[in-house]
């Protein structure tokens, strides 16, 4: 299978307030097509931060490629999901979704009938004409990611999507997440703090170490994702996996104090 | 139906009840005679002489002129205050050039380049527009750069990632992110656009309302002078009121107004 | 190319480019001016402003109208304030005075208040007294409403802690409430204090009576445009003085700023 995500070398240097930040070094990833990476770690990693480089938002040093072509910008290929305040509040629901497809010029009806079948999916009809402010978080969260379909990309790129949420909203919304992923099977790169939720959606989980960020350990979750939200979370493979992979993010949170 | 309407007017009345009390109080010291009227009109008095200013063509063409002048110079400063403004949220050669220019007009009471403009200008329709121009540019600039800076990163990025160009970004995005203050930079410049258009005119001028009250007044008719005080109190209160409504109408997507919030449903 | 946002240079970058331009105007002005470029009536050269600016001063007549006008806008303002945070405190503690002030408070500040210093004129004169008043009306406005907002915005917590100690109701006034106050208040006077100055300026220059904008109005009367010049910058130097000094002030007293 072709690498749909590569990831070498990449370092990021901000400039702060208290002088340069060296926020990722020397960090290596591959993703394939229709895998659903989660990326974990201790706050300040620099999760987020490698999350903008391969969505073209940050510049970094080192090589980030999709698709074999180096990252040059944002791009429709590469659809965004942020933690909140990225709907456009001056555009109904309807019309936030149907900007990607307006802005590349799709005619008229193309785009209304897109922007139709999303509303469906995301369980919002009766809405398309509300603004964002008269939303609640976890359907302004829907609307963000019925718009980032819109646009077709072909990686979806969620930074702590759900994190913005109260539990339970959370959880109704990553069973949504998954039954989309579960049929549309787009490549996916998460970043959550939760290690709860990186188990329950993810098939590859990859934990960063403490800033300066670079992937430090990778792990596998083979769930089958079929059965309800009980069944999978009750498993014993869940558990297992669960258990690993938050012991090893506190312990990379462990190094971060210490320093 | 008839219902709100009849609470929209007891309302109203009830708001405005404490003008009317004052009104009253002061029609009987006028009345008893317990201040010289030609101090303090009555207030009867003025509502005469306003009718007659109002039904004659002092007022029509003294306050249109004043009018004409605060709200084209306003005009004026809101599209190029916007252009300036935008210039400077997105080029930081263009605000490191305009900023000390800006910053000046700051600090410089606004009235006080009246007498220049008035050496450059003469006195007439030209320098009470340049006049109200050059006043109102500040705030609708600096509420416009503020309005598209503060434009979240994550929202110019989703744009972005969307396929948007740098046009649609700046027409789709910043604007509207920043037609709040906008609006709020507005209101500010139509309140400065009528205290310099009636200055200029008070200072030289040979029309304007600024010019009748000031006529008025040496002419010592203090009815006159009274109403015409009054007729430009309440165009200012309704121009303020219009863009009000206008802005309400624009913005009624942003979350200030009080908003319904659809239920914890996710 | 990134989506980076449009980097900002160093700071020192952008106040060099900023300085570089002054700079550049200041001397493009001055060239043409001794160029004879523009007649002198309507540009005079940099070096006769300060040759203006340098005699209003030695000859006292700059500093005695600047006394002058400084006089009546902070009389003016000492009076606003006063008025002003009585009125918002009374507002916030009393519906009847809200109800009774807001309709006149709605009506008057969107009006421009200059129009009503022919009325100020009538009552008081042409000298100090109807240009303090009239600067107090002009600047009374923001206090009220801004110590209004702040007064019933004040978290009950506090007020409710204080009555459980035993506090007095003026204690709670002074100690609790209007110190709760401060930062909005300051904020009104930092607004309130360029609204004086101009107010007073500009009687001044409508009405004559002494000050700066009696002597501006008669400088351009004149035709004497260096004067014209040099009081105007005078004017622009002292509302940059003034708010700087606000600004100092506020760094200096923690209290008067708003906590975000």
């Amino acid at each position: 299978m072709p690498t749909k995500i590569s990831i070498r070398g990449v370092s990021k240097t901000y400039n702060s307030d208290a002088g340069e930040v060296l926020a990722l070094q020397g960090t290596d990833l591959e993703i394939q097509e229709g895998e659903f990476v989660s990326l974990v770690g201790p706050s300040g990693c620099g999760k987020s931060t490698l999350l903008y480089i391969v969505g073209g938002f940050l510049s970094a040093s080192g090589e980030v490629q999709i698709d074999g072509r180096t990252v040059d910008g944002p791009g429709v290929d590469r659809g965004v999901v942020f933690q909140e305040y990225a709907l456009f509040p001056w555009l109904t629901v309807q019309r936030n979704i149907e900007y990607g497809p307006r802005v590349r010029n799709l005619p008229a009806r193309e785009c209304g009938a897109i922007a139709d079948r999303l509303i469906d999916v995301i369980g919002l009809r009766g809405f398309e004409h509300r603004y964002p402010r008269e939303l609640s978080g976890g359907m302004k969260q829907r609307v963000a990611i019925a718009r980032m379909l819109a646009g077709d990309p072909s990686i979806l790129l969620l930074d702590e999507p759900f994190g913005a949420l109260d539990a339970q909203t959370r959880e109704t919304m990553q069973d949504e997440l998954l039954r989309i992923w579960l049929e549309m099977r787009r490549t996916v790169l998460m970043v959550t703090h939760d290690v709860n939720e990186a188990v329950y959606l993810s098939n590859r989980i990859c934990v960063m170490s403490a800033r300066p960020g670079r992937i430090v350990e990778e792990f596998t979750v083979n769930l089958d994702r079929t059965g309800t939200r009980e069944a999978i979370v009750l498993s014993d493979e869940y558990t297992r996996v669960r258990n690993q992979v938050w012991l090893s993010v506190r312990q990379q949170a462990a190094t971060a104090v210490r320093t | 139906m008839a219902q709100s309407i009849v609470k929209v007017i007891i309302n109203a009345i009830i708001r405005l009840l404490p003008i009317a009390i004052v009104l009253g109080i002061w029609q009987s010291v006028a009345s008893l005679h317990w201040v010289d009227t030609a101090f303090l009109p009555a207030p009867v008095g003025i509502g005469r002489a306003l009718g007659d200013l109002l039904s004659g063509h002092e007022i029509r063409d003294n306050l249109g002129v004043t009018l004409f002048r605060a709200l084209a110079g306003l005009a004026l400063a809101a599209v190029s205050g916007v252009w300036f403004g935008v210039g400077m949220a997105r080029s930081w050669i263009f605000n490191a050039i305009a900023s000390p220019l800006v910053g000046a007009t700051y600090s410089l009471p606004k009235t006080a380049i009246v007498p220049l403009l008035i050496l450059w200008f003469g006195i007439g329709s030209t320098m009470g527009i340049l006049a109200v121009y050059l006043t109102c540019l500040l705030p609708i600039i600096v509420q416009t750069y503020h309005g598209v800076r503060a434009t979240p990163a994550v929202v110019i990025w989703s744009a972005q990632s969307m396929g948007a160009s740098a046009r649609q970004i700046l027409w789709q995005i910043f604007m509207p992110h920043a037609l709040p203050d906008i609006f709020t930079g507005l209101r500010i410049a139509l309140g400065f656009a009528f205290v310099v258009a009636i200055s200029a005119e008070m200072i030289a001028s040979t029309a304007g309302i600024g010019r009748l009250i000031f006529m008025y007044g040496e002419n010592g008719s203090y009815d006159y002078m009274f109403a015409a005080v009054a007729s430009i109190v309440i165009a200012a209160f309704l121009a303020d009121r219009a863009l009000l409504a206008l802005s309400a109408r624009c913005l009624r997507w942003h979350p200030s107004h009080a908003g319904t919030n659809l239920g914890a449903t996710a | 190319m990134s989506a980076e946002r449009a980097a900002l240079p160093s700071p020192l970058k952008s106040y060099a480019l900023s300085t570089l331009t002054v700079g550049v105007i200041l001397i493009a002005w001055e060239s043409a001016a001794r160029a004879k470029l523009v007649p002198d009536l309507f540009l005079p050269s940099v070096s006769a402003v300060l040759v203006a600016l340098r005699g209003g001063i030695a000859d006292g007549s700059l500093p005695l109208d600047l006394g002058v006008s400084l006089y009546r806008a902070f009389a003016g303002l000492l009076l606003a304030a006063v008025v002003g945070v009585a009125a918002g405190i009374a507002m916030a503690r009393s519906a009847l005075t809200r109800w009774f002030l807001d309709p006149f408070i709605s009506l008057a500040f969107p009006a421009p208040k200059i129009a009503f210093l022919p009325i100020f004129i009538l009552w008081f004169g042409i000298d100090h007294m109807s240009k303090i008043l009239l600067v107090a009306f002009s600047s009374v406005f923001p206090i009220v409403i801004a110590t209004y907002s702040a007064a019933i915005a004040v978290n009950h917590l506090l007020i409710w802690s204080s009555l459980s100690l035993g506090s007095s109701r003026p204690t709670i006034m002074w100690r609790v409430i209007l110190p709760a106050c401060y930062p909005r208040i300051f904020a009104a006077f930092r607004v309130a204090l360029p609204v004086a100055l101009i107010t007073a300026f500009t009687a001044e220059m409508v009405a004559g009576g002494g000050g700066m904008g009696a002597t501006l109005m008669y400088a351009q009367r004149f035709f004497e445009t260096p004067t014209v010049f040099a009081y105007i910058v005078t004017m622009l130097a002292v509302g940059l003085i003034f708010d700087k000094a606000m600004l100092v002030l506020r760094d200096r007293f923690p209290a008067w700023r708003e906590s975000s």
